[in-house]
């Protein structure tokens, strides 16, 4: 039941530009450090001891923006799959249940940002390779600055695709969606429980993990939430 | 008898606005069942509250005698539903439309194909629906509604949008399904011309209202018409008919005949001829939709 709702739902994302987006994320977020690399490089290498490390560190600085940007957008273009001829009324039409339906939209949005992870390590580790920052590669670190701020930015996709399944106005998701990315822009600057600080993995206790675990926890809430409210929901 | 969507009582209100006001609505196996009422009589509400799109104030809503607030996947299994403006993914191709809901119906493949066959849209079975007409994209739902071989096929105004020979395509189609099939149908419109071509049986809804419910037979009955005479010197010839003992009224210097026989209308143009008055028209007043709401609504407060 859940396999064929979720290969309807891939299948209606095609020739949408989903996979590209999904591609350009990381890709952007990599050809950064190309540039910034490939301009100074003498001078960044200069900076620390551990050249790894420090690339790592470079490269993570933009992970947040680009994820909640990316969130942001394949939200909004899930539900205006559905919006643009409220092919919802179908949907709901269909013997399926309602949380399943939910269900496999957040999947198949948790399935792109996780493919945009992957390709995150893997475009981080290619460079970092062709930049001969040294032998030992540290993976373990790779994993985490690749996937971290995934975790922690769970709770932002479950809000984003909770308002933008319930609003009929996709002004609405993109709004929130980007006064987001302004709160991620200045994740420094905001308290530890907003969640837009997360995905930047800084807190007070510096444990980045507190961030992965907040975002798993606080993310299921807003999921079941929101999943709770698309079940009650009229159709319209 | 053996129904197959039976409701109590359904109510639905917006707010303070009630949009369905206790509906009672019985709709018999093997029948087409005509939901007429006028833009905005709750129609299109009714029909969301028997998919389970909306969920009624009040009220309880039964089809195959299963209770849909419980078994609505079950149901719904067994249900085609064609609701408002036909619904389509537009950067998809006709045939990927209905692959994604195939999916989720579970039905065979080649049902795909057999469902465009029925439609007419084999031959743009590969085209992207952004670029079919409203007739097209009308025509694509209503296969979406047959994908999965429902036992009740729900349309809401099916034939909106099409051209004359779509209208009727689908109209035979409609017609055609039940007996092949074993179908039931319940198909909204709001002209009577329509459901009058097609229903079997008669629902007219209108403010949320449920005020007749019966056969088309006896609903014809309540539409029937007068014949309209315009002649010369028509006061006089109304009173020369009312000397000949045959009834009709005068208005606004026309004669109305409520009796409409052949033979009666051959004896009323004799009798006019014979005492030297000159025919102009003899017509059939069929009376608008309006017009028998109208005098339904007027019999409701009279009862």
């Amino acid at each position: 039941m859940m396999k064929t709702l979720l290969s309807a739902d891939f299948l209606k994302i095609k020739r949408k530009g989903f996979w590209l987006l999904t591609f350009l994320g990381p890709f952007g977020v990599v050809a950064l450090q190309v540039v910034n690399y490939g301009y100074r490089k003498d001078y960044l290498l200069q900076q620390s001891d551990n050249d790894w490390k420090y690339y790592l560190l470079n490269v993570s600085s933009f992970i947040p923006l680009a994820l909640v940007l990316g969130i942001a957008i394949l939200t909004s273009f899930v539900a205006s799959v559905e919006n643009e001829t409220n092919a919802w009324k179908q949907l709901i039409s269909l013997p399926v249940s309602k949380m399943r339906v939910y269900l496999s939209k957040f999947t198949v949005l948790a399935c792109l940002l996780w493919v945009s992870s992957c390709l995150l390590m893997l475009f981080t580790l290619v460079y970092g390779i062709f930049l001969g920052l040294g032998e030992e590669i540290p993976y373990l670190d790779l994993v985490k600055f690749s996937f971290y701020p995934y975790f922690a930015a769970l709770p932002i996709l479950a809000l984003q695709l909770w308002i933008a399944t319930f609003s009929q106005n996709q002004g609405i998701p993109i709004t929130t969606g980007i006064l987001g990315v302004i709160f991620t822009y200045s994740a420094f600057t905001l308290p530890d429980w907003m969640i837009w600080k997360w995905p930047s993995l800084i807190n007070d206790w510096n444990e980045p993990i507190i961030n992965v675990l907040l975002g798993i926890g606080v993310g299921a809430i807003l999921y079941i939430a929101g999943m709770l409210d698309f079940t009650r929901r009229d159709v319209k | 008898m053996e129904y197959v969507v039976k409701t109590k009582g359904l109510t639905k209100s917006f707010g303070k606005e009630k949009a369905v006001t206790g509906l009672d609505m019985k709709i018999p196996k093997g029948e087409i069942y005509g939901f007429l009422g006028p833009n905005g009589a709750g129609k299109t509400t009714t029909i969301r509250m028997l998919l389970g799109l909306v969920k009624p104030t009040s009220g309880t809503t039964h089809i195959f005698q299963k209770d849909l607030k419980k078994e609505r996947i079950n149901i719904l299994k067994r249900v085609g539903a064609l609701v408002e403006n036909p619904s389509y993914y537009p950067h998809l191709t006709a045939y990927e439309n209905l692959e994604a809901l195939r999916k989720i119906l579970g039905v065979s493949k080649s049902r795909i194909h057999e469902v465009l066959e029925i439609v007419r849209l084999s031959d743009v079975a590969n085209k992207k629906v952004k670029g079919f007409s409203l007739g097209m994209k009308q025509r694509l739902g209503i296969a979406s509604s047959l994908l999965n071989d429902p036992e009740l096929l729900i349309l809401d105004e099916p034939t909106n949008g099409l051209d004359p020979s779509g209208i009727i395509e689908i109209r035979q189609l409609i017609k055609r399904l039940p007996s092949e099939y074993g179908m039931t149908i319940l198909i909204s419109s709001h002209l009577l011309s329509e459901i009058d071509q097609m229903a079997t049986t008669v629902g007219i809804v209108t403010k949320g209202k449920m005020i007749f419910q019966d056969s088309i037979e006896v609903m014809r009955m309540f539409a029937h018409q007068n014949m309209s005479l315009k002649v010369s010197d028509s006061e006089q010839a109304w009173r020369s008919l009312l000397a000949n003992g045959i009834k009709s009224d005068y208005k606004d210097g026309i004669i109305l005949l409520s009796e409409r026989s052949n033979e009666e209308v051959a004896k009323v143009v004799h009798t006019l001829v014979q005492d030297g008055f000159s025919i102009y028209r003899v017509e059939e007043e069929k009376k608008s939709l309006e017009n028998i709401f109208l005098q339904m609504t007027k019999e409701e407060r009279e009862e």
